[in-house]
């Protein structure tokens, strides 16, 4: 059978790839979507275990997912392979980068936490003169968040904040804990709101690209979804220098392909995107793809407390369980900058639950009368934090390593700074402040955070501009070098705030493909 | 399609890619039913046999197998170390794990055997439990992020959580677990198995 050509290849099946196909395809477009992983099934690759017939009684194969401190071993065969695909960094600065190849990406996995960005992001440079601001404002992006929320059915409580914009929420009324009522109350005493947590509830708490994007793109009959094609690279028409299609590869076989499209649509994850188009050696005329690099500094149980009026089997309904958010309130004044750091962090916390036994220095019997006591009492929370977006913190091609397939493979040379490590401490000072202000008593503090990558939220490396020189991505996620090629996924981020980010990504990939959607009708492209 | 149709010829019909079940206008040729196996029960290999030590020496082993005894005796019906086989388990562990880490626990290990020695004139492994305890006094500081300094006590630390982990998560422990409604931790869980 001949080649087919395609009006768009869309690399990637995730929460960018995914959009870009729903909404291109129901333009009428027709598209070739390739993932590098397969198309799994639920039934057949899950299923319930006892924890003890798992080979290693769920301590994990040693040495199998050194990076990945979410994998046990009941999901390590969700995550890539580490030694399958590869990366390097300096031995002293570690990022801990964790993928997913399958079809709906990571979008299959995500907390469903579901935030919109404001022109405390998108303006950041106008609001305190670090870095770049991005080549859109909020009033832009905001259209696409309104039709974004109603696919995913985000719940969250409208507060008519400015640095996080309500949405069209699944309006979340449920009575907050005695608990929360508590810690709220300390918040606000010192100017801090506590909000909802906002969450995609999708199709029953799944609210993945797999189940809301694609199925509806599949049905307009203009979608050919192809797993296991890992792509190499994106290819050129030497005589226009514009792109016309990819090189792939069978991920079993390893046979080698080429498809063919008009217009090449990237949404293959953040440093997978940026590495397929390094080893393209295409859309780097500033010499800024790849950096720029930031992600957010995530720290889970941050603060850990117990609530005494829960203890002893008294933490019954109402009293403690569920949680919150506290939205970033630091450095919001423009006049006023506040602490040593730039820009601010977010914190979702929740109550109920029992205390890790690591945070009690006892044994034996009388650790276990300490954990029957307080089963049910815990406070945690996890702090996310902005961290700046520097030239220095970038990835590039090591062309002496290669993936099973025969693809370089990416070096990492990011570490935090400063302004994150202040943060972090200001976090979990105030916060415990927050809980002894609520009558929580403090059983852990820690401001010490995991490598870059850990939240999963990588960000930049393909960053859009008004600006060719310091830019990769024009405002509509336009190479600027090549205007039919296309980067949707959170590379394109030029801040990343500490809202989580998928709401954005969706967003922006909504956009992006409306105006493409705009300039192939008008033969622009 | 309906999404929950889409979601539904996935589910039903895996080995055929779904690129071809939406375009495909033809009528598909139907294939011969696959053979029904019967559905046996099986056991575990805990259930046959013992698990064979090879990496800590004897007296290593020992020490272990009392230090699993002091951080989680069999409490109110629930087993313990010793029940759970959690120190043997950690011979084959710690036989597969880091060098690092196989070097923090036969040095704390013969540390161990070393201070009941000096103390006490005797292996840790026959020592009473309030002599036993006076050896982990490293246990009594409080947790931080950034393990102890000391390898002695950051063995300590780290065998705590290991002796408890083999144990909650052994046979033995989620049976006695589920028996009391399952709230001491350790069960079933979604396993991911390997991809094709």
């Amino acid at each position: 059978m001949p080649a087919k050509d395609y009006d768009v290849l869309i690399i990637g099946s995730g929460a960018s790839g995914g959009m870009a196909a729903y909404n291109l395809t129901k333009k009428g477009i027709k598209c070739l979507l390739l993932d590098a992983g397969p198309l799994v099934d639920f039934e057949k690759n899950r299923g319930l275990k006892p924890v003890y017939e798992l080979p290693y009684r769920g301590f994990g194969k040693p040495g199998k997912l050194p990076h990945l401190f979410q994998a046990n071993e009941f999901n390590a065969n969700q995550w890539v392979d580490e030694k399958e695909v590869p990366y390097t960094h300096d031995p002293n600065q570690p990022f801990n980068w964790v993928r997913v190849r399958m079809i709906g990406g990571k979008s299959l996995f995500w907390a469903r936490m579901s935030f919109r960005l404001s022109d405390y992001e998108f303006k950041a440079k106008d609001h305190d003169g670090f870095g770049e601001n991005w080549p859109i404002s909020y009033a832009d992006l905001a259209p696409y968040y309104d039709q974004v929320e109603p696919i995913f059915r985000v719940a969250g409580r409208k507060e008519g904040l400015a640095q996080l914009p309500d949405g069209i929420f699944v309006e979340d009324n449920s009575p907050d804990s005695t608990a929360t009522k508590r810690f709220a109350e300390s918040a606000k005493t010192k100017g801090i709101t506590v909000t909802k947590i906002r969450r995609a509830l999708g199709n029953g708490q799944f609210a993945s690209s797999m189940n809301l994007l694609l199925p509806d793109a599949m049905a307009t009959g203009n979608l050919t979804i192809v797993p296991n094609a890992v792509v190499r690279d994106v290819t050129v028409d030497k005589k226009t220098g514009l792109v016309n299609g990819a090189n792939f590869l069978d991920r079993h076989s390893r046979r080698e392909m080429h498809v063919k499209a008009r217009v090449v649509v990237v949404g293959a994850s953040c440093l997978e995107s940026t590495r397929i188009l390094l080893n393209s050696k295409i859309a780097n005329s500033s010499g800024v793809l790849g950096h720029y690099l930031h992600d957010q500094f995530y720290m889970s149980n941050s603060v850990v407390a117990t609530i005494p009026e829960a203890r002893d089997g008294k933490g019954g309904r109402g009293m403690v369980g569920g949680g919150g958010y506290i939205p970033r309130f630091r450095n919001l004044d423009k006049n006023k900058p506040e602490k040593n750091f730039l820009r601010g962090y977010a914190l979702d916390f929740s109550t109920g639950g029992t205390p890790d036994a690591k945070y009690f220095p006892q044994w034996g019997e009388e650790l276990q009368k300490t954990l029957d006591s307080h089963r049910g009492s815990a406070f945690s929370c996890t702090l996310m934090g902005e961290v700046l977006p520097r030239f220095e913190n970038y990835v590039r091609i090591n062309k002496d390593v290669v993936d099973a397939w025969g693809i370089p493979v990416l070096h990492f040379q990011a570490k935090y700074s400063d302004n994150e490590f202040q943060m972090a401490k200001d976090a979990v000072e105030t916060i415990g402040e927050v809980c002894q202000g609520a009558g929580f008593e403090l059983l852990n503090r820690n401001d010490r955070m995991f490598p870059p990558g850990y939240s999963i939220h990588e960000l930049g490396t393909c960053r859009m501009g008004d600006n060719p020189k310091t830019s990769v991505l024009n405002k509509w996620n336009q190479a600027h070098d090549i205007k039919n090629l296309l980067v949707v996924d959170g590379s394109s981020f030029v801040t990343g705030g500490s809202q989580n980010p998928t709401m954005t990504i969706l967003s922006l990939s909504m956009r992006a493909t409306d105006h493409l959607a705009e300039e192939m009708r008008a033969g622009n492209i | 399609m309906k999404r929950r149709r889409f979601v539904q010829s996935l589910i039903a019909a895996p080995a055929v890619p779904v690129a071809l079940v939406a375009q495909d206008s033809a009528r598909p040729v139907p294939l011969p039913a696959a053979p029904v196996a019967p559905k046996l029960e099986a056991g575990i290999a805990d259930d046959a046999g013992a698990t064979i030590t090879h990496f800590f020496t004897t007296p290593q082993l020992s020490a272990l197998r009392k230090l699993g005894d002091i951080i989680m005796p069999p409490i109110n019906g629930a087993p313990g170390a010793a029940e759970a086989n959690a120190a043997e388990f950690l011979d084959f562990l710690l036989g597969q794990s880091s060098e690092d880490r196989q070097r923090l626990y036969r040095s704390g290990l013969d540390d161990l055997n070393s201070q009941a020695a000096k103390k006490f004139s005797k292996p840790f492994a026959d020592l009473e439990v309030p002599q036993a305890e006076v050896l982990l006094a490293p246990l009594r500081a409080a947790w931080t992020y950034d393990p102890p300094a000391d390898p002695f006590a950051r063995f300590l630390r780290e065998a705590k959580q290991d002796i408890r982990t083999a144990t909650m998560n052994s046979r033995e422990w989620v049976t006695a677990s589920a028996s009391v409604g399952g709230r001491r931790g350790g069960g079933v869980g979604l396993y991911w198995y390997p991809l094709d």
